[in-house]
């Protein structure tokens, strides 16, 4: 009955759709993103400098680079800029699924809990850094009035100030306004969690611990990737929090890539090397994000939900 | 006997951990809350007044130019800039974004993580590294200080993961809704319109609000980009009050309220959403 | 008039070819069913009839018009789909009435279309119900009502009864054959059910591997297979499939499957098979009963001796499940009684009705 087709086929034609739906969205990102940025690859191997106009045309090769990775001050920036990063991810992702399993096994007031916690997801980085900045006030704040008033300590601890102390509250700060995607996603997680294997797994002859080690967090796992994804999507927002509370300062103790990069190109002008700086950290955001992204797609796959 | 109490105990640890909790999460912006209320000699006292004596709406009235001592920062204006860009470039990302979540949501084509990951890598750019260039590129079209840059910087900046959620949200929705619709003599579009847009309404409006704050909270970009009460936002204005040595503390918590206060609502309204969006757009690649 | 014609149709996805060059015409007012394992292309098949898919190569046409290029509004169909694909924003009312309000029809003939459709279909009482508060049978007829309503020239079903619970399917299935003789359409319909096609179906099309098997009857097809894989995807249980080889023994060709097992070839046969062929032999359960069983066998018959593994009793019948040659057969008992395993028993196998299929194609001798 079905003979081989002798009839010359019709091509399929190719379907433009897609790429017509996704054409305003790329043509933006190219405007916005890409063209900038091809501008200030380019810049960053001149001597731009915004007093002098004319020096965006005086080539002077890799110099912005050597003098960045020469430069002691950028390494411990950029150093710094690594250990907040890494510090504040995993705080939050343990901070995120403590909060998570903690809101899980309450019943009473679960919707309002969950309510409150996503708050801090929306505040603007500034306010969080002003908040702090208020909170962690040596002189008024409300940290240092409360260890004050109960008799602890002498009272004027200097928060912002002192060494290890500024990188502490500027993580804090960071840990508080983000700590709440990864509840709220790792939450989601484990009310999508099927009950069959934890109750296999008890049968089996787990205890909690097991049941929470090899059950529970394996399938967790992909919801923490989201989670991590998005938040590297603008890890840089921390800059905005540098920027309120500490400025960087003082003496550079809590300086991050971000605060060097707008000190050295707005406040020195000198936008090749502010350009250069700009580079790796773009780099370093695109590889937190990248390896993320492949994670996520690896437990895609393995929660059988990848096309 | 043993195993009940102990039960007890977790339970009773747990309300604890929850209260404390809440009181981290809770405390810092209740404080500003409150700071926003009371007068500067009351913040500034020492030792600490933990009991306000009174609270007021002078600081509100201080930053909107009423009452008798005004504040010399034009907090209205900033006021109407935020809420303009921000409604603007939401309205304009949201377009676009249903239009690219769609195509990611409904058709299948070459390198379509490839290019899910560009769109999502564009957003990876640290707002401060963007600012250099497009404040060279700006310049150069005089968008340096409008609203327009900054419109157009937003758009970009809310594509991204308006498109992720967006796609999230169509996923949901069987591809057989809108095939029974064309079947029923809809063309696509108006299968879109009619079918799939109505059941993925509440998911857009949560992409929506999402883009809505980023562009209302951005600084990073803003602070740079923006000089005068032509398009100075919120965040950036809320700098004003900090001079070289002193800090307005008053006048900065009232503004703080007032950048809080849409944001709280607006999440109070979309949370739902926006979690059953950001899990279905990332774990049903 | 609605007759439809596939011409060497192709449909490639990608690189990959899943149908290859199907050629079938249905007539008007013909009920239709695709059958076939699950993956074979029917699905892809039906959405190309209705525009579902880009078709790759050849023809489709409805009515005597090409309607490659024609989006699914423009071919007066409509379509049950397997999850029904209800609005669920919308009442059942408004879900059935939906492709007349697009059609722009005027208010009067959108309800007085309704209501009829939902008279016939028994959902007067459903109709200001949302779809989520419908059961699984009534969704089911909803959106059966949702195509009839327009009144095309075309209903395409894909899998409407999979998801609902077997007693149901059973009445639906007389439910939609009733419906064909209201409504006096074009149906084809999909199933990987071949009850489903056997009751329902005025012409069955058996598909594998994106190719048509046979098209025929439901008698036809049953009583015809043209290979094995038809003859064991139709029918319940399937065919009894026996490899052997054509051999002389007492001046009459056998076939042989093995030293001292064989039976001879019936004599429509004779003549279509030379010996040492390797055959395959079928034959149905009901055409293997035990010997002096009440329901006499019509022509030749030829005995055989088996040993009974498991005997199930199924009401009216027994399904006998044996050993033959090395292959599992079974055979039917329509006198009630029980039957130990490992019984011995006296078959006699209805050789009129048996099938000889080329063991190296699978093709039936019948020709
Ligand atoms: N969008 C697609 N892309 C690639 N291959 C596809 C696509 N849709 C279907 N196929 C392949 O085409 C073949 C035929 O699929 P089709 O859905 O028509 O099968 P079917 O006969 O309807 O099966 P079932 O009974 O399981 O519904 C299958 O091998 C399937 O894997
Ligand atoms: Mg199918």
């Amino acid at each position: 009955m079905s003979i081989v087709s002798v009839q010359p086929r019709r091509k399929s034609r190719r379907d433009w759709t897609p790429a017509l739906l996704l054409s305003p969205a790329f043509l933006v990102l190219i405007f916005v993103v890409l063209v900038p940025l091809l501008f200030s690859l380019y810049t960053s191997f001149t001597n731009y400098r915004l007093i002098r106009p004319d020096s965006l045309y005086e080539w002077i090769g890799l110099r912005n680079y050597q003098r960045i990775f020469t430069d002691s001050k950028f390494w411990a920036a950029f150093g710094r800029t690594i250990i907040f990063l890494t510090l504040a991810l995993n705080l939050e992702f343990i901070f995120g699924l403590g909060i998570a399993l903690l809101i899980n096994k309450i019943t009473w007031g679960q919707r309002t809990l969950r309510t409150i916690m996503m708050f801090p997801m929306m505040f603007s980085p500034i306010l969080v850094g002003y908040q702090f900045k208020f909170i962690f006030n040596d002189n008024i704040g409300l940290l240092n009035n409360a260890l004050q008033s109960l008799g602890i300590g002498d009272g004027a601890i200097a928060w912002l100030v002192d060494k290890p102390l500024g990188m502490f509250t500027i993580i804090f700060a960071e840990v508080w306004m983000s700590t709440s995607v990864f509840a709220i996603l790792l939450l989601a997680g484990l009310f999508a969690m099927p009950r069959d294997p934890l109750e296999a797994a008890k049968v089996d002859g787990c205890n909690s611990w097991q049941v929470f080690r090899h059950i529970t967090l394996p399938f967790l796992m992909p919801f923490a990737f989201i989670a991590m994804t998005i938040r590297s999507l603008d890890v840089a927002r921390a800059y905005d929090i540098v920027d309120v509370m500490t400025g960087g300062g003082p003496a550079n103790r809590t300086e991050l890539l971000w605060t060097m990069i707008a000190r050295v190109g707005y406040d020195n002008s000198r936008m090749g090397q502010a350009n250069a700086m700009a580079y790796v950290s773009i780099l370093l955001s695109i590889a937190f994000t990248y390896y993320f992204f492949t994670k996520l797609i690896a437990a895609r796959k393995y929660m059988g939900g990848a096309e | 006997m043993a195993s009940k109490t102990k039960k007890q105990i977790g339970k009773v640890a747990n309300w604890i951990l929850t209260f404390v909790l809440m009181l981290v999460i809770g405390l810092p912006g209740l404080w500003v809350v409150l700071t926003a209320f009371r007068p500067n000699r009351e913040i500034l006292a020492k030792p600490a007044i933990w009991i306000p004596e009174k609270l007021s709406l002078d600081n509100f009235g201080k930053i909107f130019g009423y009452g008798v001592d005004q504040i010399a920062i034009p907090v209205p204006s900033y006021f109407a800039n935020s809420l303009i860009i921000s409604l603007t470039s939401t309205a304009i990302a949201l377009l676009i974004g249903m239009s690219g979540g769609y195509a990611f949501a409904r058709f299948r084509f070459k390198r379509k993580n490839g290019y899910f990951l560009a769109l999502m890598l564009s957003r990876t750019v640290p707002g401060i590294a963007l600012s250099l260039p497009i404040f060279m590129v700006w310049s150069r079209l005089g968008l340096i200080d409008t609203k327009m840059g900054m419109i157009i910087i937003y758009v970009a900046l809310n594509i991204p993961f308006t498109i992720w959620l967006i796609d999230g949200f169509f996923r949901q929705i069987p591809k057989e809704m809108s095939e029974a619709a064309q079947v029923d003599g809809c063309t696509r579009w108006q299968a879109f319109w009619k079918i799939e847009f109505p059941l993925a309404k509440s998911g857009v409006a949560s992409a929506g609000i999402f883009a809505f704050l980023t562009s209302w909270n951005e600084y990073a970009l803003a602070s740079q980009l923006t000089r005068s009460t032509d398009s100075k936002t919120l965040p950036v204005g809320l700098m004003d009050f900090t001079a070289q040595f002193t800090i307005d503390w008053a006048g900065m918590s009232a503004m703080a309220v007032i950048i809080i206060v849409p944001a709280l609502i607006l999440t109070f309204l979309v949370q739902k959403h926006l979690i059953a969006g950001l899990t279905f757009g990332g774990v049903k690649g | 008039m609605a007759e439809i014609l596939l011409k060497d149709v192709v449909k490639n996805y990608g690189k990959l070819e899943v149908v290859h060059g199907i050629n079938l015409f249905i007539e008007h007012n013909e009920f239709v069913v695709l059958v076939g394992p699950s993956g074979c292309g029917k699905s892809t098949t039906l959405r190309m009839i209705a525009g579902l898919e880009d078709i790759t190569g050849g023809e489709i046409s409805i009515g005597g018009t090409v309607v490659n290029d024609f989006a699914p509004r423009k071919r007066d169909i409509s379509m049950v789909f397997q999850n029904y694909a209800l609005y669920p924003h919308m009442s059942v009312r408004e879900n059935l009435g939906f492709g007349l309000k697009i059609a722009k029809q005027p208010k009067d003939v959108i309800e007085e279309r309704v209501n009829e459709a939902a008279v016939i279909l028994n959902i007067e009482d459903l109709m200001d119900r949302t779809p989520a508060e419908l059961s699984g049978g009534q969704r089911q007829r909803v959106a059966m009502g949702r195509a009839i309503v327009r009144h095309p020239q075309v209903f395409l079903f894909d899998e409407p009864l999979s998801n609902l619970d077997a007693k149901l399917r059973v009445q639906m299935r007389t439910e939609i054959k009733r419906l064909h003789q209201k409504v006096k359409t074009t149906i084809v319909y999909v199933t990987h059910d071949q009850v489903e096609a056997m009751t329902m179906a005025d012409r069955i099309v058996v598909m594998k591997d994106g190719h048509i098997e046979q098209v025929g009857s439901p008698l036809e097809v049953f009583e015809r297979p043209v290979d094995t894989f038809v003859a064991s995807f139709i029918g319940s249980p399937p065919m009894n499939l026996i490899p052997g080889e054509v051999v002389m023994r007492d001046g009459r060709l056998h076939v042989a499957f093995n030293a001292d097992q064989s039976v001879p070839v019936p004599a429509s046969l004779a003549d279509k098979t030379t010996e040492g062929q390797k055959v395959i032999f079928g034959f149905r359960a009901d055409d293997l009963m035990p010997d002096g069983h009440a329901v006499p066998i019509m022509g030749e018959a030829s005995g055989l001796r088996l040993t009974v593994d498991i005997a199930e009793p199924l009401g009216t019948e027994t399904l006998l499940f044996c050993q033959f040659a090395g292959v599992d057969i079974q055979a039917k008992m329509y006198n009630p009684r029980m039957v130990k395993p490992g019984e011995v028993m006296d078959f006699k196998c209805a050789l009129d009705k048996t099938h000889l299929f080329d063991a190296a194609s699978g093709k039936s001798l019948r020709g």
